[in-house]
């Protein structure tokens, strides 16, 4: 019963913090990608429970990563999260237009972030 | 050990039987399931080896009979099923393991080691929480008397919350115990089940029976105390109620309000993480300071502007997630600024340098300055409190800035007059006192005299910028935890309140983890220091030996694959080593397969963890695990009187003393001491004035010694004192004050006899008086025998020319 996520996130200390976190406080299974790329073969090829994807990323960003994960047939089920600094990721298309599960601003408080996600997803 | 091996196939019961009756097992065989289940229900067995398929009653029916009468011996069940829902059916039925035929007989034995290592704790045939009983054999559920209607799922989970009630059990290690594979629950099945058997057991008046951990599971509500519980558990009051509530009226009525009592946190300790990312988020910060610059030089682009407002929004949202909220309210605030302006009046730069300033002070702490919200290691109300006694307010402010990462509270006075004004008014945990004060004519001693005599006791640790020897023995002789000498830094004053104010509370335990995957190591360090566990943790195997014997660690966990030496290998020599036959062995592993599983617990080992590590399981079984040894260590190991360590363990202690002094060079001094005419003092006040001169002795050596030193009573009027890397010169030093101390001890008897004792001790130092625990112990009791020779009262050291006293 132990979830599988998958956090896409080119910041090292936020993957890190995320991954034992998740661990530490769910059990929760957590994989890791540094960049869009990496995230979609990750996403595609381990089918995760969940991913959480960081919005701002430098070359492929999150919203391209976002729209490929829509895109192809075999992620497109996976529930996705945002992870983002930002209120609202692109002023010029509001959340509701976005296909996501939810979103979780940064900064999270850590020792909540399963709490939220179970709450998202509803675990 | 007595054990009943059921099998029909009579070769087979034969060769076990011979296996068995060579490790020295009593055996006794049935070859039918009848005369089994009539063998066990008559006879007390320690362990039943039960075959799956026999005749006239086969191995389940047989352990759901035994179990339903209350039997709980525990049944290793053989079986040639290997299925995983069979082995599962086995579990449920009440086996409590199984081995699949054919089988090796290595992996039987160990099996059956860890079964009987297990015991069987649970005898009490009902189980009670306050008012609420649980009688097992009728499986029946009441609440002072009243029944309580629950579904079979309802029962067994309040059963295993009875049968473990300091146990926390995850979502899905309920979902392990009480559904089966083929139900396919969900965790949302665990809550749903909880809320109403939470339900149905406040409506009979029960309150809250089960509590929320959050991020951890569920646990048994600790027994409200003072109820008269204890007194009523005669059966007698059981009385079966027919018709009553019926479950329709639950829905309507009774709707379980919100639970208002706040629930404790897990608390994550984050600062491992923190440390090996620093490093990116300053440069990050550097990266603003170099944007500020430009500006102040006038050459400040486009290009620079997106790279600062990124670079403050990055740090804005990581910093925060790791507790520095401050921190990221102020990256915020320079993000917006970088947003809108590509030019700055001075005023305004000024201020932002100075905001990016602060922000690079916060983050190069060498400590981890995230706020309690996360880094706590202790829960508010286990917050120490410390008093700083200190004319310079200096060091008081830099220690109050690092106190809170330690999980200590501050209160500082100028000089003792206030000091004492403080300390009569909210009592610390600690007293951090300086000697000298520049504006008060007293001096820190008087204060130290006084506080001395507090009981019960406050640590005092006392600091100074004088090294001077006589200061020093007249603190310890005024009764002093410490002494630290100025200048020294925050963290290492901080250090020491902790470790005395630690040594306060209940000892922890000691874990040593052993894998070759630092990110693993961090995800145990984040998981398990919370709880207060001592952690070593070590990435390469080469080290264990040394690190086992440095930590005597109450609890081991091992990688199975390592470079060098794997975990099994490792796990072999421990087991080899009497010392450590005992300890309790965890294995970490990703591998699934027989052949590992077999290794390990051939091996010895206790358990076997999947990776990948379920947080909330692993601290419980752990937990759990320690527990139980504990409970049985203190009995084993301490002497009731005096609380310190009894012979048996003490000469363990010292015998790993001795190799670590062996291998790391240095000096260990053994001491016996052994109080004066203490026959006659029994003999002239009575036994329990004897008592009372044991046990104050036991406490003075408790508190004149460090927590490494070993402080046993040896016997009778005979005490043991082992100091690691220390002279017997020092030895003698020390425990002259000691017994200078000790004589000025007046005790009294039922008849208000005043009277003194006195000791006479005999030392001897590794490893120039011998080389092994006895040989130094002769050493030490023939320079004993000289000082009593020579008038008692006196130390004296192994040389009997130099003499002191």
């Amino acid at each position: 019963m132990s979830k599988r996520i998958l956090v896409i996130d080119d910041e090292d200390g936020i993957r890190e913090l995320v991954k034992i976190v998740l661990q530490a406080s769910a059990g929760w299974e957590v994989l890791t990608a540094a960049s869009g790329e990496e995230g979609l073969v990750a996403a595609e090829a381990e089918q995760p429970d969940a991913v959480l994807l960081d919005m701002r990323m430098p070359d492929f960003d999150g919203q391209a990563t976002l729209g490929q994960l829509q895109a192809n047939g075999a992620t497109r089920r996976i529930p996705t999260i945002l992870l983002t600094a930002a209120e609202n990721p692109d002023p010029q298309q509001p959340l509701s237009d976005l296909e996501v599960a939810g979103l979780i601003t940064k900064p999270f408080e850590a020792i909540r972030l399963a709490e939220q996600i179970r709450e998202i997803l509803h675990w | 050990m007595k054990t009943l091996l059921v099998e029909d196939d009579a070769g087979l019961a034969e060769a076990l039987k011979n296996l068995l009756t060579n490790q020295h097992y009593l055996v006794e065989v049935a070859a039918d399931g009848q005369t089994g289940l009539e063998l066990a229900e008559t006879f007390e067995y320690d362990l039943i080896l039960l075959d799956w398929m026999l005749p006239k009653l086969d191995g389940l029916s047989f352990c759901k009979r035994l179990r339903a009468g209350g039997n709980r011996t525990p049944i290793l069940l053989m079986t040639a099923n290997d299925t995983h829902t069979n082995r599962v059916i086995g579990l449920d039925s009440g086996a409590d393991d199984y081995v699949i035929k054919p089988f090796d007989t290595a992996e039987l034995l160990a099996r059956i080691r860890a079964l009987l290592r297990r015991g069987n704790a649970l005898s009490s045939p009902v189980l009670d929480w306050g008012f609420l009983q649980l009688d097992p054999s009728s499986c029946r559920v009441t609440w002072r008397g009243e029944l309580v209607r629950l579904t079979a799922k309802e029962y067994e989970m309040l059963e295993l919350f009875l049968r473990n009630s300091s146990r926390i059990f995850s979502q899905s290690a309920l979902i392990d115990r009480l559904w089966s594979w083929e139900e396919n629950p969900t965790e949302n099945a665990v809550r749903v089940l909880i809320r109403s058997l939470r339900q149905k057991l406040k409506q009979v008046g029960a309150g809250n029976v089960i509590e929320t951990l959050y991020g951890l599971g569920y646990r048994l509500k600790a027994e409200q105390p003072g109820v008269e519980t204890q007194q009523s558990t005669t059966h007698a009051v059981i009385k079966p109620q027919d018709g009553g509530g019926d479950a329709k009226e639950n829905r309507q009525s009774q709707r379980v309000s919100p639970n208002a009592r706040s629930e404790p946190k897990t608390s994550l300790d984050l600062s491992a993480v923190w440390r090996r990312h620093k490093g990116n988020y300053l440069n990050y910060v550097a990266s603003l300071t170099e944007a500020v610059t430009a500006l102040q030089a006038g050459r400040f682009d486009a290009a620079q502007q997106q790279k600062a407002q990124q670079a403050a929004h990055t740090l804005k949202g990581s910093l925060g997630s790791f507790g520095l909220i401050k921190a990221s309210h102020d990256c915020a605030q320079i993000e917006q600024a970088f947003q809108a302006k590509t030019q700055f009046s001075q005023p305004h730069l000024d201020v932002l340098s100075e905001r990016i300033q602060t922000l690079r002070k916060t983050l190069e702490q060498p400590l981890f300055p995230g706020s309690t919200q996360i880094a706590a290691p202790c829960q508010n109300s286990q917050l120490a409190h410390l008093l700083v006694v200190d004319g310079d307010a200096g060091l008081t402010q830099q220690l109050m800035s690092y106190a809170g990462v330690w999980g200590i509270e501050i209160k500082a006075a100028g000089n003792p007059a206030q000091a004492r004004r403080m300390i009569a008014h909210c009592r610390p945990d600690v007293v951090l006192l300086d000697l000298c004060f520049p504006d008060s004519a007293e001096d820190g001693f008087g204060l130290l005299a006084e506080i001395s005599t507090v009981q019960p006791p406050i640590p005092v640790l006392v600091f100074s910028a004088q090294e001077s020897l006589n200061d020093r023995v007249k603190a310890v002789r005024l009764g002093s935890s410490g002494f630290l000498h100025k200048p020294i830094p925050p963290t290492r004053v901080l250090e020491a309140v902790a470790q005395v104010a630690q040594k306060k509370r209940q000892s922890e335990a000691n874990l040593l983890i052993v894998d070759d995957d630092p990110q693993l190591l961090d995800i145990l360090r984040t998981l398990l220091e919370p709880w207060g566990f001592n952690l070593t943790l070590l990435s390469d195997p080469q080290e264990f030996w040394n690190a086992l014997e440095q930590t005597a660690p109450d609890f081991l966990i091992l990688d199975v694959e390592m470079p060098g030496f794997n975990g099994i290998d490792l796990c072999q020599v421990v087991r080899q080593d009497p010392r450590w036959s005992e300890l309790p062995i965890f294995f970490l592993s990703a591998h699934t397969d027989v052949e590992t599983r077999q290794q390990v617990f051939s091996a010895g080992a206790d358990e076997y963890i999947h990776k990948p590590i379920v947080g909330p399981e692993l601290v419980t079984r752990v937990v759990n695990r320690l527990e139980r040894r504990h409970a049985l260590q203190r009995l084993a190991e301490t002497d009731d009187l005096t609380g310190l360590f009894n012979q048996r363990r003490a000469t363990q202690d010292l015998n790993r003393l001795i190799q670590l002094a062996n291998r790391q060079e240095k000096p260990l001094c053994l001491a016996i001491l052994d109080l004066d005419n203490f026959k006659q003092i029994n003999d002239q006040y009575g036994h329990e004035a004897g008592d009372v001169v044991l046990r104050r002795l036991g406490e003075l050596l408790k508190q004149t010694f460090r927590k490494e030193d070993v402080l046993a009573r040896w016997g009778g009027e005979e005490f043991v004192v082992a100091l690691y890397d220390t002279t017997a010169e020092l030895g003698l030093e020390l425990l002259k004050y000691v017994l200078d101390l000790w004589r000025q001890r007046r005790f009294t008897d039922a008849y208000n006899h005043q009277f003194f004792v006195s000791f006479s001790a005999g030392l001897a130092e590794y490893p120039q008086d011998g080389d092994d625990w006895q040989a130094l112990f002769r050493a030490a009791d023939m320079t004993l025998y000289h000082a009593k020779a020579n008038g008692r009262g006196q130390v004296l050291r192994s040389r009997p020319l130099i003499s002191a006293g």
